[in-house]
């Protein structure tokens, strides 16, 4: 009897979920389709439209005519959006006006080096600010806890390209350990293999993340201490230091696990600046090139790219909070 | 005569000499405990009672070393002979779920949601016995299975919320059982649980008690509880004991003013007739007297007839009301019992329009609910004052008292219109003092009053319009029994002044008793009977009624006696 209950209640679960993953799904797509609508609208508004851009000043009126006849520039907006939304249905993003490759390779060329720096960013982050958020909880509003707050908000208010001119300085200029560009090549190998390179990038756009991490590590850490089940395992005679790692650690993650796949699309947006400034070979130098010469079917690829990130994030996100909270997992009542 | 001199000089399981307990706080010094004395031989059973702020919670907690780092104590307390004041952390750790154990008050957050059951038990064993994790497996299964969870094999596996309340209380109280302790500290270990239940439990503890020969220290604020386990009271209020004797002695010839008071304040239930309960059950006959025709519609301000309510969960249909009748005159006070889930605040709302409505009719003031237009449906809610449990959470913290009175003032208009400020003022000092508040309460703030005030407030604006109907959703359980009790005779009193009709919901049956002329009690989303309050908790027609009444824990020991043996007599009779 008991045993057919708890076997409903758990294919409940999975059918909840099932039917939540679904519905997520659907509301992915419908994201994509809106993020794609208005970020094609936005470049239809920069001045001078792609034409000046990809022919330059000189460029006459028949030119520029002309190259707006050939790519369909001079269809209507709406049939202009379908012919893209069709292209990339078929996998085929374009080919990049100003480096004349196909978008899509160039894509796969890029998207693994700023996966590398971001992993490597939110990892090492992760690392840090766990234990940082943890120590700061137990020793809440003491010195300690005093001091790496104030650090965290001098850290989490800095924009990041002039942390990196702050880090340059220091550990470039002053110190000369580090050498101030990231690695180069065009496989991930090649990048892998000059790890002194990658050092001032990754700590570049992963200090943030500490900073983040362990604000919500030390709050989720400090709302676990006043739980009643800390007090009932104390009851048992289970040691504070027992206490922390058994029971307190792994309900206190659940937020800041969840919370990785929103950063996903942070970490892109942060490439952005630390690949310009380190000049890294990634996503984000892909995307700061394209938008200097308005190279029209690579920001639309990247966008496109960083979009589907993050709704896959925000999935992860909600998929991990499933595994982590065995309450999510069913006998919702 | 030997054996005597042996138990004399036995070790008292918990000794508390002259205890002292300050909290340093930065408005200075609280004096949580101020001298307490009391012990507990092995096999006993001593309850702790008292109102909020008494002390018993901190006494209980300073005998575990478990109190916050801002205390400081003073005096002697003793777990089977070893200090416990003066212990070093690893010297205590030892002690904890070995010496002495703790079962909590509530079961919902006292287990870790992330860990399965049988583990949580087993922790308790791995910290004080040498023995293999396989070994502490069985052992915590075999625990689960004597604190009465059914099939423990399979519950052992299952996570806290996959658990009952009921069966979550008794993993916590299987962990406090995991290394036998001299001693089990049990803070309110009932009250978060229904009335079925806490008879579960309590008659769970007092096996317990008997088998192990463990002492128990009960702390609690429910004198039904006391009157049902315990062997000795301790009476407790602002951290000093008032009166200490055995639990027939305390509670049914109390010496002290302050018990005699707490008692009077307990609102009782009139001994239903168990004998002829008992009979009927067996013989599965209904009384005569229940055939008489008891609710009549005389001049019903809410007549609902085959209420049905349905949540949409996951896809699927939960139906949280079924078929439900509930007729209310004007000047009448209708009692709606049941324990948790069983619908009762549901049905409660219905007339807001508050749920959704899936069946039957509602005629409210002698119009149809159902069928009200917006408009419509915004006048009749003024004509309906609603009251809740959590006075605090009602109330708006950063709106004045006088600010929350006067909303429904604003929102629905005096004549007809938005009142001037002099109006407003002028109704709301009326209104404070119709629930006996000086009308300077007007200028503070929520924070600023005690439970008790709040809920005066909560009255207060309930009344602002003058309603024709009261909904009073548990308006009383968040508060301490003298308060209730204060706050309960103001009910009736305006009540008698307004001649308003009132649907009071409660999961207590002595309140309903005190303050209704008719109950109706449901269960599982149902009606299970409805009548005249009196004959209701007298003269039970329903078997989960007669069930119910058995429950609920009787203030008098001797009575108390007699009730459990009719849950038995009941019990047995539904098996059979």
């Amino acid at each position: 009897m008991t045993t057919t209950t708890t076997a409903t209640r758990d294919s409940s679960g999975i059918r909840l979920f099932s039917w939540f993953l679904a519905k997520r799904l659907v509301q992915a797509a419908v994201v994509i389709a809106i993020v794609s609508v208005i970020v094609f609208l936005l470049l239809q508004a920069l001045p001078g439209g792609p034409a000046r851009g990809i022919l330059g000043q000189q460029a006459t009126d028949a030119q520029i005519a002309a190259f707006n006849h050939e790519q369909g520039f001079d269809l209507p907006l709406i049939q202009q959006y379908f012919n893209y939304v069709g292209q990339w249905l078929q996998g085929n993003l374009g080919r990049s006006f100003v480096m004349n490759t196909d978008v899509s390779s160039l894509i796969i060329q890029r998207l693994p080096k700023t996966l590398i720096l971001a992993l490597a960013a939110v990892g090492g982050a992760l690392l840090v600010s766990i234990p940082l958020g943890m120590a700061q909880a137990l020793r809440r509003n003491k010195v300690f806890d005093y001091v790496m707050t104030g650090l965290n908000f001098i850290v989490y208010s800095t924009p990041s390209f002039f942390l990196g001119l702050l880090l340059i300085m220091f550990f470039t200029q002053l110190l000369g350990w580090l050498p101030a560009s990231a690695p180069q090549g065009d496989t991930v190998a090649q990048i892998l293999s000059q790890p002194r390179e990658m050092i001032l990038p990754v700590l570049t756009s992963g200090l943030a993340g500490v900073a983040t991490f362990s604000r919500y590590m030390r709050s989720s850490t400090i709302d676990n201490l006043h739980e009643d089940y800390v007090r009932t395992a104390r009851a048992k005679g289970t040691p504070m230091n027992k206490v922390i790692s058994r029971h307190v650690l792994r309900n206190s993650l659940t937020p800041v696990v969840t919370m990785l796949g929103y950063y996903l699309p942070v970490m892109f947006g942060g490439a952005l600046v630390v690949e310009q400034l380190f000049n890294y070979p990634g996503m984000g130098l892909l995307f700061w090139n394209a938008a200097q010469t308005t190279d029209f079917p690579v920001l639309l690829g990247c966008v496109l790219v960083i979009s589907v990130a993050t709704v896959i994030g925000s999935l992860l996100a909600d998929i991990t909070q499933f595994i982590l909270d065995p309450r999510a997992r069913g006998g919702v009542k | 005569m030997s054996t005597t001199i042996v138990e004399t000089r036995q070790v008292p399981a918990l000794k508390v000499e002259n205890l002292v307990v300050d909290f340093k706080t930065k408005n200075g010094t609280v004096n949580a405990v101020r001298g307490v004395s009391f012990s507990v031989a092995p096999g006993e059973v001593l309850a702790v009672v008292g109102e909020s702020g008494s002390g018993k919670t901190i006494t209980s907690l300073t005998s575990m070393a478990l109190l916050p780092s801002t205390a400081r104590t003073s005096g002697v307390v003793e777990v089977d002979g070893h200090d416990v004041l003066n212990a070093s952390a690893s010297a205590m750790d030892a002690k904890r779920g070995n010496v002495v154990s703790m079962v909590f008050q509530e079961p919902m957050t006292a287990l870790n949601p992330s860990m399965k059951v049988d583990k949580q038990v087993a922790e308790a064993i791995l910290n004080h016995r040498g023995v293999s994790k396989a070994e502490a497996h069985a052992r915590a299964v075999a625990l689960l299975e004597k604190v009465g969870i059914p099939d423990p094999e399979v519950k052992a596996r299952n996570y806290p919320h996959q658990l009952s309340g009921g069966q979550r209380q008794r993993v916590v109280i299987a962990i406090a059982l995991a290394c036998e302790p001299r001693l089990i500290i049990a803070d309110e270990p009932t009250t978060a649980l229904d009335v079925t239940v806490q008879a579960e439990i309590l008659e769970l503890l007092r096996n317990l008690v008997q088998e192990t020969n463990t002492a128990l220290l009960l702390i609690t604020h429910n004198m039904g509880v006391v009157a049902d386990l315990s062997d000795r009271v301790v009476v407790m209020n602002a951290g000093k004991i008032v009166e200490t004797g055995t639990t027939v002695q305390v509670l049914t010839a109390p010496e002290q003013p302050y018990t005699r008071a707490l008692l009077a304040a307990v609102p009782t239930l009139p001994e239903a007739q168990w004998d002829t309960v008992i009979a009927a059950e067996r013989t599965k006959a209904s009384f005569p007297e229940a055939e008489v025709k008891e609710i009549v519609a005389v001049d019903p301000v809410l007549d609902m007839r085959g209420i049905c309510v349905d949540y949409a969960s996951g896809g699927r249909k939960l139906r949280a009301v079924n078929d439900a009748d509930l007729l209310i005159n004007r000047g009448e006070i209708v009692g709606l019992v049941g324990e948790s889930g069983s619908g009762k605040s549901t049905l409660g709302r219905a007339p807001l329009g508050l749920v959704p409505v899936t069946g039957g009719s509602i005629t409210l003031f002698g119009g149809n609910a159902l069928k009200a237009s917006k408009r419509q449906i915004r006048t009749l809610r003024s004509r309906i004052g609603i009251i809740f449990q959590d006075p605090g959470g009602s109330l708006d913290p950063r709106m004045t008292v006088g600010d929350s009175i006067a909303e429904p003032l604003v929102m629905h208009g005096v004549d007809g219109r938005r009142p001037v400020r002099s109006v407003r003022e002028a109704r709301v000092a009326e209104l404070l003092e119709a629930v006996r508040l000086p009308a300077a309460n007007a200028q503070r703030y929520p924070h600023e009053l005690s439970g008790g005030q709040r809920q005066r407030i909560g009255l207060a604006r309930a009344l602002a319009l003058a309603p024709e109907l009261l909904i009073a959703d548990e308006p009383t359980s968040a508060l301490d029994v003298s308060v209730q009790d204060e706050v309960l005779t103001l009910l009736l009193e305006l009540q008698k002044e307004h001649g308003f009709g009132c649907l009071f919901i409660s999961h207590d049956l002595a309140v309903v008793h005190s303050v209704s002329q008719r109950v109706t009690v449901m269960q599982h989303g149902n009606v299970i009977e409805s009548g005249a309050t009196s004959r209701v908790l007298q003269h039970p027609e329903a078997s989960y009624t007669r069930h119910l009444l058995a429950s609920v824990p009787s203030p008098n020991p001797i009575m108390q006696k007699r009730r459990r043996e009719a849950r038995f007599a009941l019990l047995s009779s539904k098996d059979s």
